[in-house]
C-alpha cells in the first residue's frame, strides 16, 4: 500500500475546491491524483444529494416517532393479555371436549338414564369428594382466567388512553 | 405525509410529554440535532441503498431507533456516529429483503432533467459514479462515502461501521483502488 504524506492536503484542497493549486503535485503523484479524482467525484455527488434531499421536517419525524412509540407500547402491553386469553380459550375448549367425551361414552354404553342415575346415587359420596377436589384446584385457575378476561380490556383502555 | 386529523393532533399534544419520557432527548434538542444531520443521513441512505424512496423510509426508522436507544451517547460527535451506525445497520438489513418497487439510483439519475443535473455538476459523471458504486461491496461503498463524501475521520468511520480504527486505512485504500478501476473501465 503506497500512501503519499500529502494525501490529507489533497483532501482538504478538494473540500475547499482548490485542487488547481495542487496541480503540480497531482501530476507527479499517482496516488494523490487517484485520491483527488475519487474525492472530487464523491464530494460532488454528496453536494448534489444534500441539495436534492427532500427530508421531512423535524416536527413530522418527531410526531411519527411518538405515534409509533405509543403503538409499540400498546402492543407490548397487549401481548401477555392476548397470551392469557389464548390459554383461557384453549382451556375452555379442552374442558368442552372433555365433557363431550364423557357424555358420548355414557350414551354409547347402552345404559338407560334410570340405570345411570341409580349407579350415580350409589357412588354419590365418591363423586362429591372428587368434585370438591376439582373445585379446590380449579377455582383459583378459573378465577385467574376470569380476571385476565376482565383486566385485558381495562389494561388496553389505560394503555391507549391519552391521559 | 399522512393527513393529520384534529383528533390525531389532540392525541399528539397529549402524548408529547409522555414522548419526552420515552425518548432519549426532548423535542427541542431533537429538532436541532435533526436539522443538522438529516440531509447527510438521507444522502448516506440514498447512496448506500441506491433507492431514494427506500432512503425516505429508512430515514424515519433511523431517527426512531435513535430516539428509542437507551444507551445513546450524549455528545454531538458520538451521537452523529451512533446515528450513522444505525443507518448502516438498516441499510444492511434492507439489502437482505429487496424491494420490488426499488428504482436504482443510476436509473433515477438518468430520468432526471438533464439541465438540472448539468447544473449539479454533470449528469453523466454522476451516473458513472453511481454505477461504479453499485458494483462495489456494501462496506466499500460505505467506507468511501463516509471518508470522501462526508469527510469523516478514520475514527468516525470505525464508529459508524463497527470496525477497528486501525483497519480503516487499508480497507479504504482497497476500496478506493477498486472504485478508481471501475471508473476507469467506464471511461474506456
Amino acid at each position: 500500500m503506497m500512501e503519499c504524506p500529502r494525501e490529507s492536503e489533497v483532501l482538504e484542497a478538494v473540500a475547499l475546491d482548490r485542487v488547481a493549486q495542487m496541480r503540480d503535485h497531482l501530476d507527479a503523484c499517482a496516488s494523490c491524483a487517484e485520491v483527488a479524482q475519487i474525492a472530487a467525484a464523491l464530494r460532488g455527488d454528496y453536494d448534489a444529494a444534500v441539495r436534492d434531499a427532500h427530508v421531512p421536517s423535524a416536527g413530522v419525524v418527531w410526531w411519527r416517532a411518538t405515534i409509533r412509540a405509543r403503538a409499540d407500547a400498546a402492543r407490548a402491553v397487549s401481548q401477555p393479555i392476548t397470551l392469557a386469553q389464548g390459554v383461557a380459550a384453549a382451556a375452555a375448549i379442552g374442558l368442552a371436549f372433555g365433557f363431550a367425551g364423557v357424555a358420548w361414552r355414557s350414551l354409547t354404553s347402552g345404559a338407560s338414564l334410570s340405570e345411570m342415575l341409580v349407579r350415580l346415587s350409589a357412588r354419590s359420596e365418591e363423586i362429591a369428594t372428587a368434585s370438591a377436589l376439582v373445585l379446590q384446584h380449579a377455582l383459583p385457575l378459573a378465577l385467574g382466567l376470569a380476571a385476565c378476561l376482565v383486566i385485558a380490556p381495562v389494561a388496553l383502555y389505560f394503555a391507549l388512553s391519552d391521559e | 405525509m399522512r393527513d393529520m386529523t384534529l383528533s390525531s393532533v389532540d392525541r399528539f399534544g397529549a402524548g408529547a410529554a409522555e414522548a419526552d419520557d420515552i425518548f432519549q432527548m426532548d423535542e427541542d434538542a431533537f429538532r436541532l440535532f435533526y436539522d443538522r444531520t438529516s440531509r447527510s443521513v438521507w444522502s448516506f441512505l440514498s447512496r448506500m441503498t441506491g433507492d431514494p424512496r427506500l432512503a425516505d423510509d429508512l430515514l424515519q426508522e433511523t431517527y426512531y431507533r435513535f430516539l428509542r436507544a437507551s444507551g445513546a451517547p450524549t455528545d454531538e460527535a458520538h451521537r452523529r456516529n451512533y446515528l450513522f451506525r444505525i443507518a448502516a445497520n438498516l441499510v444492511h438489513d434492507a439489502r437482505r429483503r429487496p424491494r420490488v418497487d426499488a428504482v436504482p439510483m443510476h436509473e433515477s439519475l438518468e430520468r432526471a432533467d438533464p439541465r438540472q443535473a448539468d447544473a449539479a455538476g454533470g449528469a453523466a459523471a454522476r451516473v458513472d459514479l453511481s454505477r461504479a458504486m453499485a458494483r462495489l461491496k456494501p462496506r466499500e461503498r460505505a467506507l468511501l462515502w463516509l471518508a470522501y463524501a462526508q469527510g469523516s475521520s478514520h475514527k468516525e468511520i470505525a464508529d459508524a461501521l463497527g470496525l477497528k480504527t486501525a483497519s480503516i486505512k487499508l480497507l479504504l485504500f482497497r476500496a478506493r483502488r477498486r472504485l478508481a478501476a471501475l471508473l476507469g473501465e467506464g471511461d474506456r
